[in-house]
């Protein structure tokens, strides 16, 4: 006591005091400082208060009224470490982990609580100590306030000053608790809107959810209510928000205001968390946005709602007071289901739960969105899910980044064909222009693709193919098949023309993005002639041009792959290649593709000349007798007539034509130079195709090949054998082109290749009346089996192929085995299980990038599927 | 055995029967075709001087139109005439 009294000594009212006064001063203050002690140690005894009044009386009279405060609250102080705090903490002292028993929660709360309820009664009798010696002079709610200001300083210190460390998470933990039990009560009816069609009618929905709501509440039985109250009111009178409110009440009240609602709040976010991620799961065909809002209404807003009705919502603890309501107030109904006026608190509430969500499913989903946009335009849903996340969270950035090392990860490598990087490259231009709709960040995605494209040998082949070719050899295309990506970019363009109006509309969507953007777009050209349909937007083609570099390249590449078909294939269709040139003129311009006119003018003129001919001509042979038995007849017959300067180098190798074929030629070339005089024809004998039927004792095949081919087995019809050299001389061709265009005949089983006396000269001999081996799959009788010879490709790279190809063919058996029973398999896995079991007959020896283009092979003819770089049966 | 021909697609280029590839007047090759025109051929045929000398018949008659006087092979500076 003695160092409180000099503490608060005052000499200069010392000074004035005389011996009676201190005598006065120490008696009342030892009576005080007992009474206190009676008061506060006594257990809710009362009956002191008198005495304690006219104590406090006596010491106010000497000006002492401070003293006496400071000491009371010390005092109080004291005891509360005492009494309440250490008790608290002694409850949870038994729990090593952080998950205490509810019950023990509440008691402990409980017995505190009391506690301070008691120290606060004595506080009371001291207020009303010095209000009435005060009374009038001094305003009576002055004391009340300061000295309870004081108080509560106090235990929040003395609390504060004990707190074990894992209090946070004990109270963490609690929230959970009670959260998991919450949701369970309203999980129950949770609407799972998997049908996008319930976003229309939120109203039904919100009814639907009424009544399911009062169904779950009547049998889970652990709700005090016994009527069906509005949804929004439903969760005042339920038990466990009580509970959870009052223990908030509680904690505040000891002064854990921020740390509880740290505690709700991360228990809160947590959950939402996982509830996101269970939504959102892998399916990318639904969208999941409105579905994780639905339950934020559900769940977490209602249980807010309630908790912060309990608590009296005006004590808003979040500082910040601005005009954030805005996006919210204009619908509330909507929004708050059964909530008349959203409290600016639970608003707020509501935007960060949304935020959160929205950035939650966002990482999510660009965490995947490789896997989407390889679904694409299946995957849509997400795409659209996605785009809206961002535009609320603004992390495009984030997109970019993670996508690109996603690309770099799992296309850009050695496994992956280039048809599928390209066809990833356009799914991703497809997709992303929803999200990005100027192509902004399209170009920082697509620059590591077409980088990566860049270096690939077939690149622009494949490019070319994919833009004018509706088979185009992907299989992932879904739907649109049989139409080339330049159709479908045409028919885009059409439609986007026709849905001009709507176009006002989306532009709001993309000031939207680029002001919520970080990045900068490239200015916008201001045409005034212009409307806003025409700002700059995705241009796929653009970017697809962008790979090579330079459109004339495309073109090029185009008129060569153009000369091959016209000129070796006989399976193409005039009309397709015309409407395909005229989207090109559209794209690359009148001029650009003017050889290209020209070439096919040519085949159309052709036509026109070949009837021309044959209805005038004067066929040589005909007159005479050499239309026997090998003769051919000038109606079998039609010739391309080209315009050699505006189509590609042909290469056109030597060879003698079958003498009939010879004569034909020639007739035909007569009549054309009479008829085009001074113009001649020249020919090129091993372009072409022939259509010819291999009649045998017992079968008749058809096939479509080349002239060589034609030239080659012509000859076997007099002698059924013949030497390479021999037969080569014999048809003008050389030897090795000669061996490796033989290879055809003899993969059909018509001709037998052995070695001769020569071993550098092989001996080939017509299998005539062997019996169907089954190498060309045709049954006795049957005379319709045709068989288009593929070309086996000029240049040695290709030949190659083919060679190893056919080696591999005997695995492929093999291979669909192990996929059958893995369903999955990596390249080397295939490799080693190949390596490990196919030891003989024959022995496997191929090296891992030979299997690797040998199962895009696979792919390409839709056997297989590559995803992830992993090998699929194709279903 | 014995092979029938069903169809026998040959390929053909053609050209002029000319001693020059390219014309004296534009320079162009004869088996493409003139400044002016878009397809060989038929459509920009060549012509001959009585002097021998061939032209892209739209390059001929542009250079004889021009002339104030009687008109001269580009070539060969003879008075140009037709071939008949
Ligand atoms: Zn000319
Ligand atoms: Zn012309
Ligand atoms: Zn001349």
């Amino acid at each position: 006591m003695a160092d409180s009294i000099s503490s608060v000594c005052n000499l200069a009212i010392l000074d004035k005091l005389s011996d009676g006064s201190i005598e006065e001063i120490l008696e009342s203050y030892n009576g005080f400082c007992a009474a206190t002690d009676t008061l506060l140690n006594g257990a809710g005894d009362l009956s002191v208060g008198p005495q304690f009044l006219s104590h406090v009386h006596g010491l106010c009279k000497h000006g002492l009224e401070s003293l006496l405060r400071d000491h009371f609250l010390g005092a109080l102080e004291r005891t509360f470490e005492k009494n309440g705090a250490l008790k608290f903490w002694r409850h949870f002292e038994a729990y090593d982990d952080v998950s205490v028993e509810e019950e023990v929660f509440y008691n402990a709360l409980e017995e505190i609580s009391l506690e301070k309820q008691y120290q606060e009664k004595c506080l009371l009798i001291l207020v009303h100590a010095l209000q009435s010696y005060n009374h009038g002079s001094h305003d009576s709610n002055d004391y009340r306030v300061e000295l309870f200001a004081k108080y509560q300083m106090s235990v929040s210190s003395v609390l504060m000053a004990t707190l074990p460390r894992h209090f946070p998470e004990i109270l963490h933990w609690y929230f959970k608790g009670r959260l998991e039990e919450l949701s369970t009560i309203m999980g129950g009816d949770f609407p799972h809107d998997d049908d996008e069609d319930d976003d229309d009618d939120d109203d039904d929905k919100d009814d639907m959810d009424l009544d399911d709501k009062c169904k779950v509440s009547y049998r889970s039985g652990q709700m005090e209510i016994d009527e069906c109250y509005p949804q929004g009111r439903f969760l005042d009178n339920n038990k466990l928000v009580n509970n959870i409110g009052k223990v908030v009440r509680d904690l505040r009240s000891l002064g854990f205001t921020s740390m509880t609602e740290d505690a709700y709040a991360s228990a809160i976010f947590l959950f939402l968390k996982a509830k996101v991620h269970d939504l959102a799961g892998d399916d990318y065909r639904i969208s999941v946005l409105e579905s994780i809002k639905g339950w934020i209404q559900a769940v977490p807003l209602q249980f807010l709602h309630a908790l912060l009705a309990y608590l009296g919502d005006s004590v808003s603890y979040d500082s910040v007071s601005s005009g954030l309501k805005s996006p919210l107030a204009s619908c509330p109904s909507t929004f708050y289901p059964g909530i008349d006026t959203p409290s600016e608190g639970l608003v707020r509430w509501q935007l960060r739960l949304e935020y959160f969500a929205y950035e939650t499913l966002q990482d999510l989903r660009i965490t995947k969105l490789f896997e989407i946009i390889v679904d694409y335009p299946d995957s849509s849903p997400a795409i659209e899910d996605l785009k809206q996340c961002l535009e609320y969270t603004g992390q495009h950035s984030k997109l970019v980044e993670s996508f690109i090392s996603a690309l770099r990860y799992r296309l850009l490598t050695a496994g992956a064909s280039t048809n599928d990087i390209l066809h990833q490259y356009v799914s991703t231009i497809k997709a992303l222009r929803t999200i990005d709709p100027a192509g902004v960040f399209l170009e920082a995605v697509g620059e590591p693709i077409r980088d990566y494209l860049r270096g690939r040998k077939d690149t622009i082949k494949c490019i070319v193919t994919m833009l004018t070719d509706g088979t185009g050899g992907n299989p992932n295309v879904s739907g649109n098949t049989g139409d080339s990506l330049l159709e479908e970019l045409n028919r885009d363009e059409e439609n986007q023309e026709n849905a001009g109006l709507d176009d006002d509309f989306h532009t709001d969507d993309k000031q939207a993005w680029i002001n919520a953007s970080r990045w900068e777009p490239d200015p916008v050209e201001a045409d005034p002639l212009k409307g806003s349909r025409n700002r700059r937007k995705v241009d796929i083609l653009g970017m697809i041009v962008g790979i090579i570099g330079s459109k004339d390249q495309l073109v090029n590449e185009y008129r060569v792959m153009l000369a091959e078909k016209l000129l070796n294939k006989s399976d193409y269709d005039i009309d397709t290649e015309i409407r395909t040139l005229e989207l090109l003129k559209i794209h690359f311009g009148e001029s650009s593709m003017q050889k290209c006119e020209i070439m096919l003018n040519d085949l159309i003129d052709s036509k026109r000349t070949n009837g021309n001919i044959k209805a005038t001509i004067t066929q040589t042979s005909q007159a005479g007798s050499e239309l026997g038995d090998n003769g051919v007849s000038m109606d079998v017959f039609d010739a391309t007539i080209i315009s050699s300067n505006f189509w590609p180098q042909i290469q056109d190798e030597s060879l003698n034509v079958p003498g009939p074929v010879d004569q034909l030629l020639s007739d035909y070339a007569k009549r054309f130079n009479e008829i085009k005089t001074p113009r001649k024809l020249l020919w090129k004998k091993s372009l072409g195709t022939v259509k010819l039927e291999l009649q045998f004792e017992d079968r008749a095949v058809q096939f479509v090949v080349a002239p060589v081919h034609a030239a080659i087995i012509m000859q076997f019809q007099d002698q059924t054998s013949w030497t390479s050299k021999n037969l080569a001389a014999a048809i003008g061709v050389p030897t090795d082109i000669l061996n490796r265009r033989i290879n055809f005949w003899i993969s059909k089983g018509i001709l037998a290749e052995s070695l001769g006396a020569d071993s550098e000269d092989h001996v080939f001999t017509l299998m005539e009346g062997m019996v169907d081996s089954g190498k060309n799959g045709g049954t006795n009788g049957s005379i319709e089996d045709l068989i288009v010879a593929d070309e086996e490709g000029e240049s040695s790279v290709a030949s190659v192929e083919d060679q190893l190809r056919k080696e591999m063919t005997v695995y492929e058996k093999f291979i669909l085995g192990m996929l059958t029973n893995f369903g999955s398999m990596a390249l080397d896995r295939i490799h080693n299980t190949l390596k490990m079991f196919c030891i003989a007959d024959p022995p496997y020896d191929k090296t891992l990038q030979q299997l690797q283009s040998f199962l895009t092979g696979l792919v390409s003819e839709e056997k297989l599927e590559l995803r992830d770089g992993m090998y699929f049966l194709k279903k | 055995m014995k092979v029938n021909i069903l169809q026998w697609h040959a390929v053909a280029s053609w050209t002029w029967d000319a001693q020059d590839e390219t014309c004296g007047i534009c320079r162009m090759a004869f088996d493409g075709c003139c400044p002016a025109c878009k397809l060989p051929g038929d459509d920009c045929p060549l012509i001959w001087g009585a002097c021998n000398h061939a032209f892209h018949l739209h390059c001929i008659l542009k250079w004889v139109n021009s002339q104030t006087s009687q008109a001269h092979c580009p070539m060969c500076r003879r008075e140009w005439q037709f071939k008949g």
